[in-house]
């Protein structure tokens, strides 16, 4: 009828030529999430980052868009990971006034944590006969993820991968760390905190803020201290058990 | 917020500037936050800009993982030929780790409540 608007095929090819299906299909998956966690209460379960990647994922595949091309508009986003990485020193120098006499016992659970992490990781997954790519991905699993995938490009293994596993550590964290925390009886906010900051990273400290500010403040804490010592460490540690 | 943001990416800047001449181990975002951290201690307090940027990151974190994690459509087929072993491993890691942490933290910090 009106033969100057252009079919819809021709707004598709032009749409996903951009970035801008790619940016649109990740921020709206990501308020989707958002607005389920609240309706459910905040329930852990109901995991904004976890019902996001499934959103997008699911979407992707239906339409057909290989990955590298989603990516290519959404590394707007994930470039953006670097930038949170820097601005995490200001929970982290927040939190510094608040330490006092807890810098020790706080380094020490640190060490004790990212060698846990690290070790049944990947003593389970070998044990369990999985690949060395597969195993390649656990080693900086328990660190933020744009830390992780840089650490995952100087150890020589998929930063994909290891992103992927580090999300999904972050999810799972977020999830358990009521149930675990209460079986091993810690109860000290600022202990909680850090627990799940040097387990569960950047995901596990969203959950810690949406529970208690100190929780939050402290597992930023953990999480900053586990990706600085994380980000010297690991490869060491690799290169020492390689 | 501007203003914020732009001191933030100077940081990071010169975090990869160090990474890439001097510390090749050690990520550029990480050098940044070091970097900026080591300043905010000099100058002794946060700048409201910074501190409103670094809200807004903190509260959103989530989102910037999402275009990394949704690779995992390109590793379904292998991650799922090790579905058990990677399953089991990412469950049991996550949470002895968290249990690990607060049970040092707990025997050894002196006030625990």
């Amino acid at each position: 009828m009106s033969p100057q608007l252009p079919a819809i095929h021709e707004i598709w090819v032009y749409l996903s030529g951009s970035p801008l299906l790619a940016l649109i299909l990740t921020l709206s998956a990501y308020q989707a999430g958002v607005m389920i966690y609240e309706r459910a209460g905040r329930n852990p379960l109901a995991n904004p980052v976890a019902i996001a990647i499934a959103i997008v994922a699911t979407v992707i595949t239906l339409i057909d868009m290989p990955y590298a091309k989603y990516f290519e508009g959404a590394q707007f986003v994930h470039f953006l990971l670097g930038t949170a990485t820097v601005a995490l020193a200001v929970p982290i120098y927040k939190g510094l006034g608040a330490l006092r006499g807890r810098i020790l016992p706080l380094l020490a659970a640190l060490l004790a944590g990212g060698a846990t992490s690290i070790a049944s990781a990947v003593g389970i997954a070998k044990a369990l006969g999985a690949d060395s790519a597969i195993i390649g991905g656990f080693y900086a699993k328990s660190v933020t993820a744009p830390i992780a995938m840089g650490v995952a490009e100087r150890i020589q293994v998929s930063p994909t991968l290891t992103a992927v596993f580090a999300v999904t550590t972050g999810i799972l964290g977020a999830i358990l760390v009521r149930f675990v925390l209460d079986a091993v009886g810690s109860k000290a906010w600022w202990q909680r905190g850090f627990a799940v900051g040097v387990a569960a990273h950047g995901i596990g400290t969203s959950r810690a803020f949406s529970v208690h500010p100190e929780a939050g403040t402290y597992a930023s804490l953990g999480m900053g201290l586990h990706g600085v010592l994380g980000a010297v460490l690991i490869p060491l540690a690799v290169r020492l058990l390689a | 917020m501007i203003a914020g943001l732009v001191q933030i990416l100077l940081f990071q800047g010169l975090g990869e500037i160090v990474a890439r001449f001097f510390l090749p181990l050690i990520p550029g975002p990480v050098i940044g936050l070091v970097l900026l951290l080591a300043w905010l201690r000099f100058r002794g307090s946060v700048p409201q800009s910074v501190d409103g940027v670094a809200t807004a990151f903190s509260q959103n974190l989530g989102l910037l993982f999402i275009p990394a994690a949704v690779g995992v459509v390109m590793f379904w087929p292998h991650i799922r030929s090790h579905a058990l072993a990677v399953g089991a491993a990412l469950v049991a890691s996550v949470v002895a780790t968290m249990a690990v942490t607060a049970l040092v933290l707990r025997a050894i910090a002196k006030d625990g409540e």
